[in-house]
């Protein structure tokens, strides 16, 4: 347990606090300046003098390099998540930032430190990747470098990149519901940006406006879910709310208030049914993009969902968080099965790895649903307290990891979609003679998304089925202790999930080989034979993303116990 | 089950390195296997790389070394300590205990090394390094490996790798996992030249016949498990947790070590599960000389030595000694009927294999006994015992390091002179092109009369064979009188050791003999025909090897001087600290020479006999004789020659009859128990195979298919309800909406 330092804004230590924020910030006013620099020149009023003032007019030659933005958002998004890195790597204090009128705004601790990790990884990746492949005729032609985009255009792209990052970490900051509302629109908006970016493109705009539409209907619950609680509670700080829950949460109106948030989070998850945007919007997006959607969107949809799960499960309330419980569990059950069934008979990768993101979304809820099924109170719970610490020690891990594999996944995508699309499944064939390291790395990413050791994806899996079955037993602790007879039926039901969990992964294995199959031992389409686009950006994003799929899964032990720190700093008590 | 009590873990300065005596071979598996798909023919590749030859080499070097440290920082500070070990751990987790809280385990690779550790240790890395220079020179000169040598060396280096590791492992389970990766390298080499079909089936036949026994050997881990609940060394040989074994279940711990045996007799070639080794040949040479003689083989050996805890342990007197007799007799079979068989052998290679059998059988009759008196003897106190147990012990252990030693060098010496008298046939019929059909360059009818055309070789197929037959001062000969001393002397105590004494003593005439003729035949005399006529000296990479295990078997002698039986099977003694080297042999001289007890000193002089006279003396009047005219060897052979010779005029007989007796042409097929094995397969395990077939193809891949097709179909379903249109996902998340609200409303 460490001390909370609470500071006001703009007062001592918040620029240190608040470091990788105000770089994001620095970094998106350099993305709207320094693409604009030129000799433009200003004409005093009644005068003939010109003062040169540098903005507009011919543009300098650095400054009308179309990589130029890519560089800035790159190296932007880079060092806001090094210097998380190195934050965290000098121990970690908890910062609290309170508006003067002493409301909880922000809260800087190990939770939050490890979802701007995943946030700022997630998007340097995509956009450092995505540096040569922003082109005039949208997705499929091969173009030389002077034809790229125009760089007033590619500042548009990575300007929206940095914001959404921004965004994402208030999400992960928020202690009060309204501001992480703001912060969740501020990255939604966004990503539906980005998703219908190549305006020329039918695809593109048709995924990005379905994705719009549904995603707004979903905030409009979700919104009303949260005037429903400020209705109730008259406050919409996370503590005031989890005080006034155990008081008396049992009531209708926080419920389903509560239920209706839990659609408009489900939305960014992509749990089941509310999932059905997700696939057309990956397939349309451009592959970075999609990735992005299906690694850090996800993660921040995740704390959505972590954050009114503290609220029911605060102590004493069992009664209310039984009901929101089963809502839960049954829309994991739900949406791993869909998830699964879905990506089986899909052709086209991109919607394959869409139905496998919701399947992923599927186990996350159901280790969600285990740490709720305990008391988190450290005082009353003991042993089994230390049991939902691990299941939420496994779903943090499990969105750190996701992102190198699953993010790695599409970027290998992504190289194929310059060459002229990614469509189906048979773009992909003879991978391994076009591009042997492509398609081992591809091969990586298959099967730790299938959950094969040594590989990251095996762990985190592991992970969250031994945390559901600890939870589960440690329910029947009672039972056992007193020497009766215990059978499969006096574990909590959350078993069941874990049971199913194994259950999808075995069908899942089919889908993800299935992608293996292809690349090695098909051959490739008519007209794909020759070598695949160039460009080391991507490739270097990809080995990074190899390196941390393997490195993690053998020697992942550090990075548990970073996820360990950041599930129990996110306790009250703690 | 027993507590996961853990010792104390003694951290050295080397240790810490010495996972990668490990991961570097492991690693150019990898690096070699992939230069050599990319770079596959290129001429730097190609001659100056001798494809990938010359990255093993240095890795091989490294680990040499590494292990060198480990072994002198253990001799010279840590030989007091019971043992010294390092974990890695992977995965550190929970496992349910059946109570209501979770029990921490960890999951890793640790390090784990004592005194046997130690020994095999060197020997294996020592001659992993010294096969690789011979490989070089072997396999890199023969155009039919041309464009294909990286995948010999990788496969090389993976089984390195597999073997240190197994020496290394801390755990019976990880030794379980590397001695499986020597199984797929193993059989990996020995189909190299899978195109033909002697060498794809030879492979088979390994693959399949050790795995037979590692079947059981996994059995006897799983019961080993059940019984202490793990199979850590620290656990399973900790004095407490084998008390409370002892207490309740003796009787298993027995079956399960039993099992446990089954595994060493596949991985080392005893009856009834030896068949594979003589086909193994097969493979190139470097391959028999690596796996097949001086490492592989003896991992079955050293499953076996790791066992002697047990059988040493107070808690357990008494209570295995079945066990130790069924060990002792397996061997006493094997070493008799493999010098039989022996007998009649003319591929230079397969008197090697049989003999490797023969002499690894001696090992075991050594383990056998050794654990007998460990089992049966109160040596915990009496310091008499104690001293009995210890050599015996060692001496079954100091045969492993020379038989290694010289089986290796024999292995290679071999593959020098097949590798040159197929160049020399090759030089002669170049123009022929039919040459390669009838030629067998490994069988002794091509060769004869070659001491003076390959003097190296010679020498060292003359040490080497001199060490195996345990000629007086030289290499096996300490070891050898030991094993056969050590097995009259349970057989004193217990007459059912008198079994495996006798094959012993016998084993030790026949070893004289079929040794002896097998240098006699390729060496001496004149040559039997122009091919042989024609051989010339071999290549540097390939005597390399040669000369310093030339030295190492000379050196024997020495070790046995430094008290190598009693430090490298027990930790009490240290290296060195009891007397100095001169004493050290002269001890060793009057104890072998001039036992004070007459019984020994009339057995060790009977051994000699039979090993040294009347075995060579056979085999000289039979086959001895002099070179051609105008031919010298060198002045250290000459004696032997001219004493084949003279033996040959004075004695010579007749053993046409012999050689035509049912009895031999029943040794040349082996004793028909390839045969009969082949048989039993044809009729019971291919019959049942295929009603198992029938019923695979009908039952379960019915079932998986209909799954299959039940479940696209059910996708496809899935998927149509994704229509693409905006206006349906909004009602599918308002009937959402609802279903939670329903939920909710329901309850509250």
């Amino acid at each position: 347990m460490s001390k909370t330092t609470t500071i006001e804004p703009f007062t001592a230590g918040f620029v240190e606090a608040l470091s990788p924020e105000l770089i994001l910030f620095a970094g998106m006013l350099l993305l709207i300046l320094v693409p604009n620099l030129g000799k433009g020149t200003f004409r005093i009023p009644g005068t003939q003098t010109r003062i040169p003032w540098l903005l507009g007019g011919t543009r300098f030659k650095f400054s009308s390099d179309p990589r130029l933005p890519a560089w800035i958002a790159s190296i932007t998004l880079g060092s806001a998540f090094l210097n998380v890195l190195y934050v965290f790597s000098q121990g970690l204090d908890r910062v609290l930032i309170v508006s003067e009128s002493g409301k909880e705004l922000l809260l800087i601790n190990g939770f939050s430190r490890i979802f701007e990790l995943i946030f700022f990884g997630a998007l340097a990746l995509a956009a450092f990747s995505s540096m040569n492949r922003l082109q005039v005729k949208g997705i499929g032609s091969k173009i030389p470098e002077h034809e790229l985009y125009n760089n007033r255009r590619q500042a548009d792209f990575y300007i929206l990149m940095v914001t959404c990052a921004l965004g994402m970490s208030v999400v992960a900051l928020a202690q009060d519901l309204f501001v992480l509302f703001i912060g969740l629109e501020l990255a939604s908006f966004s990503t539906y940006v980005l998703v219908a970016f190549l305006k020329e493109s039918k695809v593109g705009v048709e995924s990005g406006m379905k994705y719009f539409i549904v995603g707004s209907v979903a905030s409009g619950v979700g919104l009303y879910g949260l005037s429903m609680l400020y209705l109730w509670a008259g406050s919409l700080q996370f503590s005031v709310l989890a005080a006034t829950f155990a008081v008396s949460g049992t009531t209708a109106l926080p419920l389903i208030g509560i239920g209706f948030v839990l659609v408009g989070f489900g939305f960014k998850v992509s749990a089941a049914p509310f999932h059905f945007a997700a696939p057309d919007a990956y397939a349309g997006a451009m592959s970075p993009v999609a990735g992005v959607l299906a690694t850090a969107s996800k993660a921040m949809g995740m704390i959505g969902l972590v954050r009114m799960l503290l609220i029911v499960a605060a102590p004493e309330s069992s009664d209310g968080s039984a009901v929101w419980l089963v809502c839960l569990g049954a829309m994991a059950a739900v949406t791993m099965t869909w998830g699964n069934l879905a990506a089986l008979g899909s052709d086209n990768p991109k919607r394959m790895l869409a139905y496998s993101s919701v399947a992923h979304a599927g186990y996350m809820l159901a280790a969600l649903t285990a740490v709720g099924a305990w008391n988190w109170d450290a005082a009353v719970a003991g042993d089994a307290s230390a049991a939902a610490v691990a299941v939420m020690t496994a779903l943090l891990f499990h969105l750190v990891v996701l992102v190198a594999f699953k993010l790695g996944a599409f970027l290998v995508l992504s190289i194929l979609e310059s060459e002229g699309g990614a469509s189906r499944l048979s773009s992909l064939g003879g991978l391994a003679k076009r591009e042997p390291l492509l398609a081992v790395a591809m091969f990586i990413f298959m099967i730790s998304l299938a959950g094969v050791p040594p590989m990251a994806g095996f762990l985190s899996k592991l992970l969250v089925i031994m945390g559901i079955v600890r939870v589960a037993v440690g329910d029947m602790g009672a039972e056992i202790s007193d020497g009766g007879i215990y059978a499969l039926g006096d574990m909590h039901w959350v078993w069941w999930l874990a049971l199913l969990m194994v259950i999808n992964s075995a069908i899942s294995v089919f889908y993800y080989l299935r992608v293996v199959v292809v690349m090695f031992f098909n051959e490739p389409e008519e007209g794909r034979e020759g070598p695949l686009p160039r460009g080391w950006q991507v490739r270097v994003a990809i080995l990074a993303c190899v390196l941390t799929t393997v490195l993690v899964g053998v020697a992942g032990d550090s990075l548990i116990r970073l996820c360990e720190m950041a599930a129990q700093s996110l306790n009250y008590n703690w | 089950m027993a507590g996961t009590e853990v010792t104390t873990t003694v951290h050295s300065e080397w240790m810490q390195y010495a996972p990668l005596i490990i991961l570097l071979p492991m690693m150019a598996f990898a690096v070699i296997l992939f230069l050599g798909r990319v770079f596959n023919g290129h001429p730097f590749w190609k001659k100056n790389l001798k494809e990938g030859g010359l990255i093993a080499l240095p890795v091989m070097g490294a680990s040499l070394i590494l292990s060198l440290l480990l072994i002198s920082e253990f001799l010279k500070g840590y030989s007091g300590v019971e043992d010294i070990f390092e974990k890695i751990a992977w995965v550190n987790t929970g496992i349910w205990n059946g109570g209501s809280t979770t029990e921490s385990v960890s999951f890793g690779f640790g390090i784990y090394v004592d005194h046997v550790t130690v020994m095999l240790l060197f020997v294996a890395s020592f001659l992993c390094l010294l096969i690789n220079v011979f490989s070089i020179g072997y396999m890199n000169t023969d155009p039919i490996n041309d464009n294909r040598n990286h995948r010999f060396y990788a496969e090389f280096v993976l089984f390195c790798s597999g073997m240190l590791g197994m020496v290394l492992a801390d755990s019976f389970l990880w030794l379980f996992i590397f001695w499986e990766i020597m199984g797929l390298c193993s059989y990996l080499l020995i189909g190299f030249y899978y195109e033909r079909p002697s060498a794809a089936s030879a492979a088979k036949k390994a693959f399949l016949t050790t795995r037979i026994g590692d079947v059981f050997l996994m059995i006897g881990l799983v019961m080993l498990w059940d019984l202490f609940g793990s199979l850590d060394y620290a656990v399973v040989f900790d004095t407490h947790n084998i008390e409370m074994v002892a207490e309740s279940s003796a009787g298993t711990l027995q079956w399960a070590l039993g099992l446990m045996f089954i595994g060493a007799v596949g991985k080392s070639a005893q009856f009834p599960l030896h068949v594979w080794l003589p086909d193994a040949m097969e493979g190139p040479t470097p391959v028999s000389a690596l796996i097949h003689a001086a490492t592989m083989v003896n991992a079955g050996l050293y499953l076996v030595a790791r066992m002697f805890p047990f059988f040493g342990a107070e808690a357990l007197h008494g209570d295995l000694d079945d066990l130790a007799f069924i060990i002792a007799a397996v061997g006493g079979i094997t070493a008799v009927m493999a010098a039989a068989i022996a007998f009649v052998q003319m591929d230079l290679k397969k008197v090697l294999a049989y003999s490797t059998m023969s002499q690894l059988a001696y090992i075991f009759t050594g383990l056998g006994c050794a654990m007998y008196l460990a089992n049966t003897l109160d040596w915990h106190h009496d310091s008499d015992a104690h001293y009995i147990v210890i050599v015996a012990f060692g001496a079954s252990l100091f045969h492993l390091f020379n038989h290694a030693m010289a089986k290796g060098m024999l292995f290679m010496a071999s593959g020098s002179v097949i590798h040159e008298v197929h160049h020399a046939h090759h030089h002669l019929h170049h123009d022929d092109d039919h040459h390669d059909d009838d030629f067998d360059a490994q069988s002794m009818e091509n060769m004869g009369g070659l001491a003076s055309k390959m003097p190296i070789t010679a020498t060292a197929m003359l040490i080497g064979s001199a060490s195996i037959m345990g000629l007086p001062l030289i290499g096996g000969f300490w070891s050898k009188e030991g094993i056969i001393a050590n097995a009259w002397r349970v057989a004193q105590d217990d007459p059912r050791f008198l079994f495996p004494a006798m094959c012993v003593l016998l084993g030790a005439a026949m070893t004289g003999f079929y040794m002896s003729r097998m240098w006699l035949k390729t060496f001496a005399g004149k040559p039997n025909n122009e091919v042989a006529a024609h051989v010339g000296p071999t290549n540097i990479w390939i005597k390399t090897p040669l000369f310093i295990l030339t030295f190492v078997t000379l050196s024997s002698v020495l070790l046995a001087g430094m008290g190598f039986t009693h430090w490298a099977a027990d930790t009490e003694y240290s290296f060195l600290s009891e007397k100095n080297i001169i004493d050290g042999i002269l001890y060793e001289m009057g104890h072998a020479f001039a036992n004070s007890d007459s019984f020994f000193f009339i057995l060790t002089y009977v051994a000699i006999f039979l090993g040294a006279i009347v075995g060579p003396g056979v085999a000289m009047a039979l086959y001895g004789g002099k070179l051609a005219d105008g031919e010298h060897a060198k002045p250290w052979m000459r004696p032997v020659i001219r004493l084949s010779a003279w033996v040959n005029k004075r004695f010579h007989f007749d053993n046409t009859a012999f050689r035509e007796s049912s009895l031999a042409t029943a040794l040349e097929n082996r004793l028909y128990i390839d045969e009969y094995y082949d048989k039993a397969m044809l009729n019971i395990v291919a019959g049942f195979s295929t009603k198992v077939a029938e019923a695979d193809t009908e039952v379960i891949d019915g079932t998986i298919k209909a799954i299959e097709s039940g479940s696209q179909s059910l996708s496809t379903f899935v998927r149509s309800l994704t229509t693409g249109s905006a206006r349906d996902y909004i009602l599918m998340v308002a009937v959402g909406t609802l279903i939670i609200s329903l939920l909710i409303w329901g309850v509250a």
